[in-house]
């Protein structure tokens, strides 16, 4: 099963591209996601303890621009964004 | 009636003559106007410009949801709220915002600018990275939203 996280904001800087993906064995839930991030910027950015913070502190929502619970399960193919910390305005 | 949309910078700018058109009604005896401008300083940084990021789709749904809430909230029925927000790279003094609101009174049109920017700065996946003199740039910290 396949994830694509969708970046946002300084979450952006992650990725030259707008989207990470990662495949899982089954289903998930986001605390697996924020796992896989984490072991990204791991090996991507040498754990760059400023983008765990951004990873910890971040929502994520659906493609139908639900908020994703942390216990919600996610057992098919789709597309998640990564909501860091807003301030608009 | 609300208007609300995304203005991407690079195409076109914030104009207030568009919400004096929309909110124009012989049923409204108050017009306020709230703009946000991007200024050249934040914590004693000098900034030279804002890149605004947002999930558009997101922030439109947050808008309709804030404007729809406003009746039941404040006690306000009748109103026109017209709201722009910008995506993309601004100058200084651009505008990153506008939120225009024309009610009956002036009570309940201050009362509904107000509610309504701060509900913005609380709920919509908006995101600034300001600029520096130095040429350095930073996300801003903002506010964890909650599931």
């Amino acid at each position: 099963m396949k994830i694509s996280v969708e970046l946002f904001g300084a979450a952006r800087e992650f990725s030259k591209t707008k989207y990470l993906e990662f495949n899982f064995s089954k289903s998930c839930k986001i605390i697996d996601i924020k796992k896989k991030l984490y072991e990204y910027v791991d090996n991507k950015f040498n754990g760059n303890l400023n983008y765990k913070e951004i990873i910890k502190s971040s929502v994520f929502c659906s493609d139908k621009d639900q908020l994703i619970k942390e216990n919600q399960i996610l057992n098919k193919n789709q597309i998640i964004g990564i909501i860091p910390p807003i301030g608009g305005g | 009636m609300l208007h609300a949309k995304i203005i991407n910078s690079s195409i076109e700018k914030i104009e207030i003559s568009r919400a004096e058109e929309f909110l124009r009604s012989e049923k409204f005896g108050a017009v306020i106007y709230f703009i946000g401008v991007v200024r050249d300083n934040n914590e004693n940084k000098k900034v030279n410009g804002i890149t605004y990021d947002a999930k558009e789709t997101m922030v439109i749904k947050s808008f309709e949801e804030i404007y729809n809430e406003t009746e039941q909230k404040l006690g306000i029925k009748n109103k026109s709220v017209f709201i722009e927000h910008v995506k993309g790279h601004l100058k200084l003094s651009e505008k990153s915002i506008l939120i225009g609101v024309a009610c009956k009174h002036r009570d309940e049109a201050y009362r509904l600018s107000r509610f309504i920017i701060e509900e913005i700065k609380k709920r919509s996946p908006i995101w600034k990275k300001e600029h520096y003199e130095d040429k350095d740039s930073e996300w801003l910290k903002g506010i964890s939203l909650t599931t």
